[in-house]
């Protein structure tokens, strides 16, 4: 049977464990890891044994279960609530409503506006509107039946469109600018009236669907009230600290006493960037002091209730002269953001910095807008807003292309913004730029040269083509919100060194980073080191495992700290090896030396003769922000504009179209990718290869498709996510750029590789067969309609 | 809560209906239990059959081949007598669900759903393929389209089981050919699909054509118009876009999640043309 | 239901409601939480084991179907403390990012190279698809079967 969970004095402890592993690696892990090199990660072994715990594995006797009633409808006001008859039931601990969340009752990053539990209006069909805690899952079922909701049904607001009319309903009466959450512009030049100057314009609408993240483990947690009164909760999260902060703020309680520890996570994507179990775990767990109470989604549950990405409508105008030289860009991006606030103004924002892509254009307008709607939730998804604008950005410039009759990956290398010169944002990056050299890679790939050969030799009722496009994606959080991590490492009593993690690892890797970093600074090899997950407690605040950051800022804080260790330990060692000066000593796995006089002190030993306070540092890093100001508007800056930092990457997609079926099976991919120096060749790889299958998802098969606000696809077997027999043998090129701001020269590579699949595979389609696509996913039905009947004259373009 | 019963023999299943009216079947579960998950049933006592071994054969008769209602879509995938003999349904087994999936379910599960998305289900209209029915007093055949009636419906009687499937394997030169069109490439609705067989005469046309479409209405859709078209030629493309142009005449399936009428009206046609191709099924 | 079978080699008895899911009774009765649920319906493959020696979802199996089978979890594939050749191929290719997924498509690959113990990429492309992962895009998960494959074959488990 399972022990009974408990938190206190049960750290989220890594270690490298040295049973159970084959020889090769057990070599490797003497040695201090050297970068660059590939190295299997630290978390392997745990996971392929089914021994890694994440926050829906504790069971345990007396864990209780909690579970939520959602609204069901998409815009309601709550006249009442019964609960009488599921408070009755045998096995029913509590059922609470808002009447019992002490606090704000409000959650969010930047506009609180989201419930715990729902207290005056239904806003989409997933909201939270009671929790029932109940001592098995049966009983919370039952239980959850017989509540009873008295629903005034208010017109829902369905369409970004329709939400800005003037009459349109609100889904936020206090919201001062109504149904628009957040809007931008950016307008360089003459803005589109340059257009009307240009030899060539060419035109562009689009709409691109919701997409779900679909981690495997969905939205879990469990939580407990210490008798000292503290909250203590477990939970599958990207944003430990920040979760507190909410948490506290929602119910009412001094942030002190709630502390929150995030495990790994089975995928997170963004979908778990902020509050989902949380707050609710927290309300349970105050109803039932020194009780464990859990809460495991079912995936019907997540599909209702957690974000999504936004689904977005995109109107783009490009013009240029004849030689192919950029002149005007007019783009306006229409973000579908939900009914709350959920981040959806800096997905907004960052789609409108990204929306002209890495191309210099004088004369750009450049529109956004994040709307409210009774729709499901839109947020933080990988990508956040760049591959919606990447989808329009890339998708033009191959029209331009054809127009034009140039090559496409000559016409992009003839318009990048070179170092220095600003991008269609107006704003200059601040970073290493190895795009052009992306785009030679590509063209030199052996899927691009041989494309012509290739695409002749399809068979009978086949039609082949090969697309690209060229993205940047931004890292961090802009110029105004401090991006900002602090890294603990200590040395342990027994002379090993233990890391404490203040980002959360959803599987992207940055715990094993974290050791091979620490290992590279101290010159100790992985045996010896631990890592500590985030724990509110235990590890230092280091902001939100997303965008693209983690390595990029808690490493260099963590460098900063193991240098400080480093130092300590070898001035400490100066003294007890009676050596003049550090300098005159060498770190070596698990001991100092002093080569000069060949004498050895082990770690272990130094440890036993330091107080607690000494094995201990701390180390600081703010990313840097960017100097450049494209728009004076404060509230965008805000939101994220400009960025400074930036990854680079250049795809490809080679395509073979049925014209009997419509069905598109994609024959290869390429990534050539600048995300500065590699610290892990096999992690960046895993990051590029998982982007881009779910950026293939987001173009062919995924569509979480929404009627009258209500989920059409409500679980897997309706919501399609791409198969091992969908998915293509996937190339991954590296050009690895120096970029002085990241550790040991990295950047990140968590989203880059995102932006370009969908734009890639359109380009592909239309180069296999003219049909330009306009509506996402790209379903054989869309590419049969385009294509017409086969052996007859060619279809609509 | 339900009770689960797992009789071993046919015997024991007879005895604990008896004792049982109102149970449900279930063989490998890849049905039954996703619906009882999403509510639509809640059956108080659910009756096993996966171990009632005697149904799992597939053997050879005088009569032709007779596959076991629980014989496993994998043991169909992997089985001699029915790769050689009925290449139309090894490929549609092929395609089926997953491995895991493959493992679990069964050909009389397939048959039973009655899904118009069945994957077995148009390869075993296409073959001639007849069911056998047993109760505890006796048993009866109807060939396949008489058995199922509807989505979900079948001609089962009360204390009825399905106990197999007999085909009479085609017999001289002969074109077998399974396509289905799906979203993904596995753990996928058919779309729409088409079966067909196509038996050759000793001039090498047309003797025979046995075609099946999937998907394409609430129940597996023949053609006796089309299978006309195409008697006595030689499967020429033009010989086959006369036949798709009389299926997307009569065909009338539906809008869905999945796709449009207007799609599974085009493609049911167009599928016909994979039939020109050489070394097609 | 007073249930018997064996487990990771060991017979168990449980007593248990003869409705209960496997996956529940796994995780839940015996403490095995690395058999993973991700959907509850069959489609996304993060619950496999091996019953009989053959890869099955065990959220669609209910506990009174074990009775005298003989089942391999995640947990049991290890043997005496070396890893499965299949899960040090997990390890060294990177075939696992967030590791849900992963239990369960060690399984599928153990069933997979059971009955193929050389397959083609393509070969194992199919025999993994009804394993979803969300973080790796299988690629390097088709890695690590294949690095697997070429190794010494596994040897049977109990």
């Amino acid at each position: 049977m399972a022990s009974a969970p408990c938190l206190s004095g049960r750290p989220a402890l890594m270690k490298h464990p040295g049973q159970g592993r084959g020889r090769t690696a057990m070599e490797r892990l003497k040695h201090p890891p050297s970068l660059g090199t590939v190295l299997a990660r630290a978390d392997g072994p745990a996971k392929v044994t089914g021994a890694e715990k994440y926050a829906a594995d504790h069971y345990g006797p007396g864990v209780l279960w909690a579970g939520v009633k959602r609204a069901g409808t998409p815009h309601a006001r709550l006249k009442a609530l019964d609960t009488g008859r599921a408070a009755d039931l045998d096995g029913v601990e509590a059922v609470l409503t808002h009447a019992q969340v002490r606090g704000t009752n409000r959650q969010g990053v930047i506009r609180k506006d989201q419930p715990v539990l729902v207290d005056d209006k239904v806003r989409h069909c997933g909201d939270a509107v009671a929790l029932v805690v109940a001592r098995d899952r049966q009983v919370l079922a039952a239980a959850l039946e017989r509540i009873e909701l008295e629903l005034e049904p208010l017109e829902p607001v369905l369409d970004p469109t329709r939400a800005l009319e003037p009459d349109a309903p609100l889904v936020h009466e206090d919201n001062p600018t109504g149904n628009l959450l957040l809007a931008g512009e950016l307008v360089r030049g003459r803005g589109r009236e340059a257009l009307a100057d240009c030899p060539l314009v060419v035109e562009l609408d689009l709409e691109l669907a919701r997409q779900e993240h679909a981690y495997l483990e969905t939205e879990a947690g469990w939580a407990i009230l210490t008798p000292a009164g503290a909250l203590e909760i477990v939970a599958s999260t990207q944003t430990p600290f920040r979760d507190r902060a909410e948490v506290a703020e929602a119910l009412g309680l001094k942030p002190e006493l709630v502390r929150v520890i995030a495990p790994y996570l089975g995928g997170g994507f963004g979908g778990k960037d902020g509050i989902t179990v949380q707050s609710l775990l927290g309300l349970a767990a105050l109803a039932c002091p020194g009780r464990p109470v859990k809460m495991w989604w079912s995936r019907e549950e997540s599909f209702l209730a957690g974000p999504k990405r936004h689904p977005a409508r995109l109107h783009y105008r490009l013009g240029a002269d004849r030689d192919g030289r950029l002149l005007a860009l007019e783009a306006d991006l229409a973000y579908d953001t939900g009914p709350y606030d959920h981040l959806g103004g800096v997905v907004m924002t960052l789609g409108l910095e990204h929306a002209g892509g890495p191309y210099h254009i004088e004369h750009t307008s450049l529109r956004a807008r994040a709307v409210y709607t009774n729709n499901p939730v839109s947020g933080a998804f990988r990508g956040f807003g760049v591959p919606q604008a990447a989808a329009a950005m890339e998708q033009v410039m191959d029209l331009l292309a054809r127009r034009l009759g140039r090559e496409p990956l000559e016409l992009r290398r003839r318009n990048l913004a070179r170092p220095g010169r600003r991008v269609a944002s107006g704003a200059r990056p601040e970073c290493s730029q190895g795009l052009d050299e992306c785009l030679q890679r590509l063209a030199g790939h052996r899927f691009w040269r041989g494309r012509q050969a290739w695409k002749a030799r399809a068979g009978p009722f086949k039609r082949r083509g090969v697309g690209v496009a060229a993205v940047m994606h931004g890292l961090g959080y802009g110029p105004v919100v401090p991006d900002v991590a602090n890294a603990k490492i200590e040395l342990t009593v027994r002379g090993g060194i233990r890391v404490y993690s203040g980002v959360a690892d959803m599987g992207q890797g940055n715990a094993s980073t974290c050791l091979q970093i620490a290992g590279q600074v101290l010159n100790q090899g992985l045996e010896d080191m631990e890592l500590v997950l985030p724990d509110t407690e235990r590890t230092l605040p280091s902001g939100s495992a997303s965008a693209s950051r983690t390595t990029f800022t808690y490493g260099q804080a963590l460098i900063a700290a193991a240098g400080q260790l480093r130092r300590r330990i070898l001035e400490r060692a100066a003294d007890l090896l009676f050596a003049d000066s550090a300098g005159e000593l060498s770190l070596l796995p698990g001991r100092v030396r002093h080569p000069a006089s060949g004498r050895e002190l082990p770690l272990a030993r130094l440890a036993g003769l330091m107080q607690d306070s000494e094995r201990v540092a701390v180390g600081r890093h703010r990313a840097p922000v960017s100097r450049e100001r494209p728009t004076d508007d404060e509230t965008l800056r805000l939101h994220g504009l400009p960025h400074a930092v930036f990854s680079f990457a250049a795809q490809l997609a080679a395509v073979e179209l049925d014209e009997l079926t419509g069905q598109v099976e994609l024959k290869g991919f390429v990534t050539v990718c600048d995300c500065g120096r590699l610290l892990n060749r096999q992690l960046a790889e895993q990051q590029v290869q998982g982007a881009v299958a779910q950026g293939l998802g987001y173009a062919l098969w995924e569509d979480l498709a929404v009627a009258d606000g209500r989920v059409l696809t409500p679980d897997l077997s309706t919501y399609l996510l791409p198969t091992s027999l969908d998915v293509p043998e996937m190339d991954s090129l590296w050009v690895q750029t120096h970029e002085p701001s990241g550790p040991f020269g990295l950047k990140g590579v968590g989203e880059v590789g995102i932006d370009g699949p969908l734009p890639a595979v359109a380009n592909a389609v239309a180069d296999a067969c003219g049909l330009g696509p306009r509506r996402f996913p790209l379903t054989p039905e869309r590419v049969l309609a385009g294509l017409g009947r086969p052996g007859e004259p060619g279809g609509k373009p | 809560m339900s009770r689960v019963l797992l009789p071993r023999t046919l015997d024991e299943l007879w005895e604990l209906w008896r004792g049982h009216p109102d149970l449900a079947l279930f063989a490998g579960g890849t049905d039954l239990l996703v619906r009882r998950r999403r509510g639509l049933l809640d059956p108080p006592v659910l009756l096993c059959l996966e171990r009632v071994g005697e149904l799992a054969v597939v053997e050879e008769h005088e009569a032709g081949l007779f596959l076991g209602a629980l014989a496993t879509l994998q043991e169909l995938l992997e089985h001699p007598l029915v790769r050689d003999r009925l290449p139309v349904l090894t490929q549609a087994l092929a395609v089926l669900g997953s491995p895991p999936i493959r493992h679990m379910g069964t050909l009389g599960g397939n048959l039973v759903t009655a899904s118009p998305a069945g994957d077995t289900l148009p390869p075993l209209y296409a073959l001639g393929a007849e069911v056998e029915l047993r109760s505890a007093g006796g048993n009866r055949r109807l060939p396949v389209e008489e058995f199922i009636l509807g989505p979900g419906r079948t001609a089962l009687g009360p204390g009825e089981i399905l106990a197999g499937v007999w085909i009479r394997p085609p017999d001289g030169p002969v074109r077998q050919h399974y396509e289905k069109v799906s979203l993904r490439k596995a753990l996928a609705i058919a779309v729409v699909s088409l079966a067909a067989v196509i038996e050759l005469n000793s001039l090498g046309r047309v003797g025979r054509a046995r075609l099946a479409w999937g998907s394409l209405g609430p129940t597996v859709v023949r053609s006796p118009r089309a299978e006309e078209a195409l008697l006595g030629g030689s499967l020429r493309p033009s010989e086959l876009r006369a036949a798709a142009e009389i299926i997307r005449e009569e065909a009338s399936p539906i809008d869905d999640l999945r796709a449009t009428a207007a799609y599974r009206r085009e493609v049911a046609g167009n599928l016909l043309l994979r039939l020109a191709r050489p070394g097609a099924g | 239901m007073k249930l018997h079978f064996t487990l990771n080699g060991r017979p168990v008895e449980v007593e248990v409601p003869s409705d209960r899911r496997v996956v529940d009774l796994l995780r839940e009765e015996l403490g095995l939480t690395g058999t993973k649920e991700g959907c509850g319906q069959g489609e996304c493959g993060a619950c496999t084991i091996l019953v009989d020696g053959v890869s099955r979802l065990s959220c669609l199996m209910l506990a009174a179907q074990l009775e005298g089978r003989s089942l391999v979890t995640i947990e049991g594939l290890a043997a005496g403390g070396d890893l499965h050749p299949v899960q040090e191929a997990f390890v060294e290719e990177g075939a696992v990012q967030c590791g849900f997924c992963t239990p369960g498509m060690i399984l599928a690959a153990v069933d997979l190279l059971g009955r193929d113990p050389r397959p083609g990429r393509g070969d194992i492309r199919q025999g993994l698809s009804g394993n979803l992962c969300r973080c790796s895009g299988y690629q390097k998960v088709v890695d690590a079967v294949e690095r697997a494959a070429q190794g010494p074959l596994p040897e049977e488990k109990p």
